[in-house]
């Protein structure tokens, strides 16, 4: 399993579209993400909590203290308005940008 | 100021509040991870460990929190909080540095405001680069005024745009039987206009007909006069007042800072100089003129020559000499001095600023270890620089504050002290001048800023484990903050020697000044300076008269020795002659000097002490051409010969020498005052008359004798009375008041490099312990090592003066106007020069080089 050093814009996209489905707190959006990828991408503590951070202080995301499923106090967050519109437009510019490296592979 | 508070203790409370929530945050993702583990089948403790190592720096990752979080604005307060608290935590230091960094700051603005008040800033009127004075002069030094025919040429003349005339003198008023003396001039009218800038608070200025026959009554008075001598009387413009016995009509009033030509000059009477008709006969004008931009100076004064010599024929000789007004208000004294101080006060600044950053240089290595662990922990190195940023900002800005302080304390302390003389000639109030302030402030600033930027910058560009290791293991200085802490002091002891040789000549010249000989016994001396107005005492039998009661009164005083009147009173002289003085002897060179001539009464040469070395004084019936010599001239006139008995002429006039005196002299810096002089007889009192008393041991006080005199006759104009000693004092003020501002400049100077090799000496020892422990362990003895650290400071110290030295070479050719009997070469500056600076440095190495010679190695070695 390669260790992926991530583009910023990746992790947010990442997190952006985990927390999309449903309010998470940070160790279930970490979990999430290794699930679904099949354990093929993991972020870090390190940059994962900065991450969160920098995006609800942007904006996109909101969190509020609630209890956790087991019952411990956890700092919930949630995508707003504009976390959803950032989400869509991101998802797209992705989606271009990995069709064109894949055609330049496949060309190659 | 309560909902201040309220939001304040809201901004804490909330700060408190995300820290809490950023630990619960974090806590819980650790709480989860080890319950996952623990699920996925490890033990409790493995568990744990295990989600720690996978979390990675949690202090790291809240501090990266943090700084995504925080504002620009919080972030900023946080680093002026941190650097309130560093500055807590060792205020010594930051209040050293602060201060030292006013210092330089308040004495250059103190100085800076100074020259540009006495120097720098213009006479205060239209394009006074313009204006000057012109008077005619030949090649040999010999200066005229001009005929009132050059004058009205010069006002023809496309050479200048205006001519006119001022010419100042004293003034005696009757204010209500009062009786007053005050600087007046004789003006011609057009004289405002020249000068430009003139507006009078009341009444008019001159119209271009007064000052000629039938309208010469009428006088403009100074602000200055009209408050203090007329009450500002509203009522004054229009009335009459009583001038030089004279009933004068009031035109107009002028602002008090306008004193021209002289700055004493407080009242003004119109005189013209337009023919016909002769103004009074026998006046010549003063000129002033007024340069026409558009035409070259060189060839204005070549118009203006041809005009003099076509209107009169006596400057065939001649030509114009020019000289500024912007400049003239302060005499070459001044005008060399006070340029040479502002020098000094910048280097004085100088060694201020590099202290400055040494002091914080010092520290350079501990703070470098800060900011390379803050590094660690994760702070971006924007972040250091912004925080160094701003330390050096808030000790930049003390440094402003204490600066502030000093120059606003050094100007008002001036403004205190200066004399008054000095003051009045600036024209403008003295105020701590603002530019000053504010350059001085940059530069300040520039420097603490680049002393505190280089170490964060240096510290955030190591890797942070390395430079956390690095310097933990080293136990030296690095090398670069040695190179620029000892380029520092060597920079501070370079100026510190430069300032002490300027100081040290300064200091011996004064000496040499005051010890100077002079050739005559000054103390026990009064002397009074009188005007007998001609329309009092017209002829000389009213003045032989009035002359016989004047002398009896002060015999009368007690402790009066002797009495002699004469026209010429030392150190000033009386008149001197220019021009060509030929020797009877034969084969002897014409001598083209300036020569003093007093005309002395009977008691003048017993009573100054002045013996007569050959010949003999004066007897009732020699003549104006039985003269006594002194002792240069008859040197000049011949060199090999007995004076006594021989002849020399002057201007057709032919002397025959009876006398030898000693030769007295006018010790001063300017050499040219001191002039060879020959005594004639004193034939009588004139217009202008002066009196010396000896007196024993109790001289009578000047103020009685004044009151005496003037008692003597109500038309006596006294003009001066003093003691001998402060005249000659008074040509030593300026001297003794350069030598000792020199002198702290030179002591700031010194002491503050010193003060600098102290600490960074001290400093040096602290970070060599490890160093100095691994060397005495291996051997080296207590007296070595304090040879290493001594040796340092010594190497910066011979370093500095080294350079120091050469750049005191090139400055004391400057300096030379102002020294006296003292060479830059002379031994016994150079001697307490290297005696002070070797005293100092040793003073400052040594206690350092005690803390190094007694660390313990075997308690060194156990610390690590």
């Amino acid at each position: 399993m390669p260790k992926t050093e991530y583009l910023q814009g990746a992790l947010d996209l990442l997190v952006l579209k985990t927390l999309a489905l449903a309010p998470n707190h940070g160790w279930g959006i970490q979990q999430r993400i290794r699930q679904v990828s099949r354990d093929a991408l993991s972020v870090s503590q390190g940059s994962l909590y900065p991450a969160l951070h920098r995006l609800e202080a942007a904006g996109l995301l909101a969190s509020e203290m609630a209890p956790s499923e087991n019952n411990r106090k956890a700092r919930i967050y949630r995508l707003t308005a504009a976390g959803r519109r950032r989400l869509n437009t991101e998802a797209a510019d992705w989606e271009q940008f990995s069709l064109a490296i894949r055609r330049l592979l496949q060309l190659a | 100021m309560f909902a201040a508070m309220l939001t304040r203790l809201r901004a804490l409370l909330q700060r408190r509040r995300v820290a809490r929530e950023l630990d619960a945050e974090l806590g819980f993702h650790l709480e989860m991870e080890i319950q996952s583990n623990v699920e996925r089948g490890m033990s409790p403790a493995e568990a744990r460990s295990a989600a720690l190592r996978d979390f990675g720096g949690i202090v790291q990752t809240k501090e990266a929190i943090r700084d995504v979080r925080t504002t620009t604005v919080e972030s900023i307060w946080l680093d002026v909080r941190h650097a309130w608290r560093s500055w807590r935590a060792r205020p010594g230091f930051g209040l050293i540095a602060a201060g030292m960094l006013g210092l330089g700051i308040g004495v250059t603005t103190a100085m800076f405001t100074l020259v540009d008040a006495l120097i720098l800033r213009p006479a205060p009127f239209h394009e006074p680069e313009q204006l000057a004075s012109v008077y005619m002069g030949s090649d040999h030094g010999g200066r005229t005024t001009v005929a009132p025919a050059v004058l009205r040429a010069w006002r023809e003349s496309p050479a200048f745009a205006g001519a006119e005339s001022a010419q100042a003198d004293t003034a005696i008023l009757d204010v209500d039987g009062r009786v007053v003396t005050r600087g007046i001039a004789w003006v011609t009218p057009g004289l405002f206009d020249l000068l430009g800038n003139v507006t009078p608070l009341a009444g008019r200025l001159f119209d271009p007909f007064d000052g000629r026959a039938g309208s010469d009554d009428r006088v403009l008075l100074s602000e200055d006069v009209w408050r203090r001598l007329y009450n500002a009387d509203q009522a004054i413009v229009g009335r009459r007042v009583s001038i030089d016995g004279e009933r004068l009509t009031v035109v107009g009033i002028l602002p008090a800072d306008f004193r021209f030509p002289a700055w004493n000059t407080v009242i003004w009477r119109p005189i013209s100089f337009d023919a016909p008709p002769p103004a009074q006969s026998g006046d010549r004008p003063a000129v002033y003129v007024r340069f026409s931009g558009n035409m070259p100076r060189t060839d204005a004064l070549r118009l203006a020559t041809d005009a003099s010599r076509a209107a009169d024929a006596e400057n065939a000789g001649l030509r114009p000499w020019v000289r500024p007004v912007a400049g003239m208000v302060l005499d070459a004294y001044y005008q060399r001095a006070v340029p040479l101080l502002a020098g000094g006060a910048v280097l004085v600044f100088l060694v201020l600023c590099a202290n400055v950053c040494s002091l914080l240089l010092a520290r350079f290595t501990a703070r470098r270890r800060e900011f390379g662990m803050r590094a660690a922990i994760g702070a971006s190195r924007g972040r250091l620089m912004r925080q160094a940023f701003i330390e050096g900002s808030l000790l930049g800005a003390l440094g402003v504050i204490v600066g502030a302080g000093v120059g606003w304390a050094l100007v008002s302390i001036a403004r205190a002290f200066l004399p008054e003389v000095l003051l009045l000639r600036t024209l403008n109030p003295l105020n701590v001048d603002v530019r000053a302030l504010g350059v001085t402030s940059a530069s300040g600033l520039v420097a603490t800023l680049a002393a505190g930027l280089l170490p964060a910058w240096i510290g955030a560009r190591v890797n942070a484990g390395d430079s956390l290791r690095v310097i933990d293991r080293g136990g030296t200085e690095t090398r670069g903050a040695r190179a620029v802490t000892r380029g520092l002091l060597v920079v501070e002891m370079a100026l510190g020697c430069t300032l002490l040789v300027g100081a040290t000549l300064l200091v011996r010249s004064f000496i040499k000044l005051a010890g100077a000989e002079r050739g005559l016994d000054t103390s026990g001396v009064i002397t009074a300076t009188m005007s007998l107005p001609s329309s009092a005492f017209p002829t000389p039998q009213a003045r032989a008269a009035v002359a016989r009661p004047l002398e009896e009164q002060v015999r009368q005083l007690p402790g009066v020795q002797r009495v002699a009147w004469s026209y010429g009173l030392p150190p000033g002289g009386g008149a001197f002659s220019v021009g060509d003085w030929t020797s009877d002897a034969p084969g002897a060179p014409v001598v083209n000097m300036v020569v003093e001539r007093y005309n002395v009464g009977p008691e003048f040469f017993a009573l100054y002490g002045i013996p007569l070395l050959r010949g003999r004084s004066f007897q009732p019936s020699d003549t104006r051409e039985d003269v006594v010599v002194g002792e240069r001239l008859a040197l000049a006139l011949w060199p090999n010969l007995d004076p006594l008995g021989r002849t020399f002429t002057f201007l057709h006039a032919r002397f025959h020498v009876i006398g030898l005196a000693r030769e007295i002299h006018h010790p001063s810096l300017d050499a040219t005052l001191d002039r060879p002089e020959f005594y004639h007889r004193f034939a009588g009192v004139g217009s202008y008359a002066m009196l010396s008393i000896r007196c024993d041991r109790a001289c009578p006080d000047p103020a009685l004798v004044r009151q005496r005199l003037t008692a003597t006759h109500p038309a006596v104009h006294v003009v001066e009375v003093r003691a001998l000693d402060d005249a000659y004092f008074e040509q030593l003020a300026r001297p003794r008041a350069a030598a000792a501002l020199a002198f702290a400049f030179a002591a700031i100077a010194v002491l503050a490099a010193a003060g600098g090799l102290f600490s960074v000496l001290s400093y040096a020892v602290g970070r060599r312990r490890r160093e100095f422990g691994i060397r005495s362990a291996l051997g080296a003895s207590p007296v070595q090592i304090r040879r290493v650290v001594l040796r340092d400071g010594l190497g910066v110290a011979l370093i500095g003066a080294t350079l120091g030295s050469f750049a005191a070479l090139i400055l004391a050719r400057s300096l030379a106007s102002l020294q006296y009997g003292v060479t830059v070469s002379d031994p016994l500056s150079w001697a307490v020069v290297v005696g002070v600076l070797a005293l100092t440095t040793i003073a400052a190495s040594w206690r350092p080089a005690r803390q190094a010679m007694r660390l313990d190695p075997v308690l060194l070695l156990r610390e690590e």
